[in-house]
């Protein structure tokens, strides 16, 4: 079987499985638990496209998922915006915030693209913390309205959030791996691989970078504006520390430029911490030292588990993506 | 006025101290340790266990002690479980980060399940207050005015004088050159490690004297941190230093006249001016 033929037989299966899985987990917490995993998992998967493809430390990441929320909530309640149209305000509100992130922080390199998306994402929560006559403070912005197609309310059917849901995964892994495998992709991997030669073939370090940030906005965006309609709230935990430690584990442990993973150890990873939610914060110490595990002894993570081993029997293994990131300029000037 | 400057001096002062013990690090290692707040917080908790009449009730002088043997052992800790096996590895720079983001992770959630979350107070370890040109200052307010250049100068004076010293400046320089010539890499790594978890215990202690002890306490002084870095330039002692009390500064007055809701936005906005006109900071140099 050629490989497109089987691509499409693994998107069929895909939508098969997307149709009838909303039938199968119908109700109580195991439907509330697939509806967030597969929000994470857009969240989780968008920001490889940083993270791992580009080798951008982008910790902004989560805040522009809590950002769509929090525009989603006041498009809705403050603004009385409607139903649907709130989504796309707040990817363009995200995408114009990511690109103005993405060209202050990227006038920098490597550690201080860390510091200054985190300080930004910091700066958030005490804007969101202090400005309580828009966001509601600490406890939130609460109403947000149902989204509905017609008079169709997703409230009174909560099966409709899952589908739309899995729509959003869908189209998100889609995007992601086009965009992966496209020139633009190429040169992503390349800038990150090898800057210096990158640059000296024509690709323009920059542009690129932030274009990569506003392109993994999108999505992330739409993700987190269903979910404030999906819970109803936006509050501030959505920028919140153990949030992007969770996503970050998804990414890692999935394995870092590998889109499936992230996806996969979204699923597995929010319904494991579910099932340890009687431990406490116990659950936070024991993803710590998953991450810790990962990155010591499989820091490709676990897609690259059967990565080697597709690679090996489909491909030689030749051309299989590269997991290593090599070092970006900041070090290699750093050296004499 | 008086009461603003003092209170901008205090801040500028633990945020020196914070920001001093990251700046080194990174100087030495070339990694950028995260979870520098949890540490801050250990810190404050150990003084605490080992002095409050509520746990050991040893008092404040034995805590203090305590606490800076204590993170001594804890940065080394630190070091060996979180740093050392990416070190010279493809990638080290991302991996630690993520290490100890989950390491600050851990120890946050390890002291929450230990202590709980209610706020625990810490004795003062100066209690009173002088009268300076008509401004009331507390004792401890002052102690830690006079502390951190005490501390950092000392700092800078190892880092210039002393053979140890002297060894970190150039393993930060150069590791291999400095293999060369028989300075231990390792040995001064961990030293670096120890000194950088001192420098945050010190201001876990005086910030619990001044506020209170919760386990989230250390993430908004790393935070300040953070920013203290961006301007005063990573790894330049002097450009931190510089840094710390401008951005102490910046805070104080804009409490003061903007209000405190809105000192979140005038930082966001320094940041974003620095950032717009000298990118790599007061007194760092070019990557």
């Amino acid at each position: 079987m050629t490989r497109p033929s089987l691509q499409i037989l693994a998107l069929a299966a895909v939508i098969a499985a997307a149709l009838v899985a909303p039938r199968v987990f119908a109700g109580g917490v195991a439907q509330n638990l697939a509806i967030l995993s597969l929000l994470y998992a857009v969240v989780a998967s968008n920001w490889d496209l940083t993270l791992g493809y580009s080798g951008i430390f982008n910790f902004a990441h989560v805040a522009f998922f809590g950002v769509a929320a929090y525009v989603s909530a006041i498009a809705t309640i403050k603004l009385g915006v409607p139903v649907w149209w709130d989504l796309l305000l707040g990817v363009a509100v995200v995408a114009a915030l990511s690109g103005l992130t993405a060209i202050l922080a990227l006038r920098q390199r490597g550690i201080y693209v860390a510091l200054v998306t985190f300080a930004l994402t910091q700066l958030c929560v005490a804007l969101v913390n202090s400005q309580k006559d828009i966001t509601g403070g600490p406890v939130g912005l609460v109403g947000l309205p149902d989204l509905a197609i017609g008079g169709y309310a997703f409230g009174g059917h909560p099966e409709a959030y899952f589908y739309t849901a899995e729509a959003l995964l869908i189209l998100s892994t889609l995007f992601l791996r086009w965009l992966a495998t496209s020139d633009f992709g190429l040169s992503l991997i390349a800038l990150r691989d090898f800057e210096d030669y990158a640059v000296s073939r024509g690709v323009p370090a920059v542009r690129q970078r932030v274009l990569a940030i506003v392109a993994s906005s999108v999505f992330t965006s739409l993700a987190g504006g269903v979910y404030a309609h999906y819970l109803i709230v936006a509050a501030p935990d959505v920028f919140s520390f153990s949030l992007t430690t969770l996503l970050l584990s998804m990414v890692l442990v999935g394995g870092a430029a590998s889109i499936y993973g992230p996806v996969i150890a979204a699923v597995v990873l929010t319904v494991g911490s579910e099932q340890l939610a009687a431990l406490g914060v116990v659950r936070y110490m024991i993803i710590a030292v998953l991450i810790v595990l990962t990155l010591r002894f499989l820091p490709g993570g676990v897609s690259s588990l059967w990565r080697s081993g597709w690679a090996l029997r489909w491909r030689g293994g030749a051309d299989a993506p590269s997991m290593t990131y090599v070092e970006t300029g900041a070090e290699a000037e750093k050296a004499p | 006025m008086g009461p603003i400057i003092i209170s901008g001096l205090v801040s500028g002062s633990l945020y020196a101290l914070v920001a001093a013990g990251l700046s080194l690090v990174w100087g030495a290692l070339g990694v950028f340790n995260f979870a520098h707040g949890a540490l801050l917080m250990m810190g404050a908790y150990i003084a605490w266990t080992v002095a409050s009449s509520s746990a050991l009730g040893a008092g404040i002088a034995a805590g203090v002690v305590a606490s800076v043997v204590f993170m001594a052992i804890a940065g080394v800790v630190l070091y060996f479980l979180l740093v050392r096996p990416w070190i010279g590895k493809p990638g080290a720079e991302l991996s630690v980060i993520m290490t100890t983001i989950a390491g600050g992770i851990f120890i946050e959630n390890l002291f929450l399940t230990i202590y709980g979350g209610r706020l625990k107070v810490l004795d003062q370890i100066v209690v009173g207050t002088i009268h300076v040109a008509g401004t009331a200052i507390q004792y401890q307010d002052l102690l830690a005015i006079l502390l951190a250049p005490a501390l950092l100068g000392g700092l800078a004076l190892l880092l210039t004088h002393n053979k140890t010293g002297l060894a970190v400046r150039a393993v930060a320089q150069n590791p291999d050159a400095a293999r060369l010539v028989g300075i231990s890499v390792e040995r001064i790594y961990i030293v670096t490690f120890a000194v950088s978890a001192v420098l945050a215990g010190v201001s876990g202690v005086m910030l619990g004297g001044l506020f209170n002890l919760i386990p989230s306490m250390g993430a908004d002084p790393l935070l300040r941190a953070f920013i203290v870095v961006v301007f005063g330039g990573l790894g330049s002692l002097t450009g931190t230093i510089v840094g710390a009390y401008v951005v102490g500064m910046i805070e104080a007055f804009s409490s003061f006249y903007i209000g405190i809701y809105w000192t979140p936005v005038v930082l966001f906005v320094v940041l974003i001016v620095i950032l717009t006109v000298r990118p790599t900071g007061l007194m760092g140099q070019a990557t």
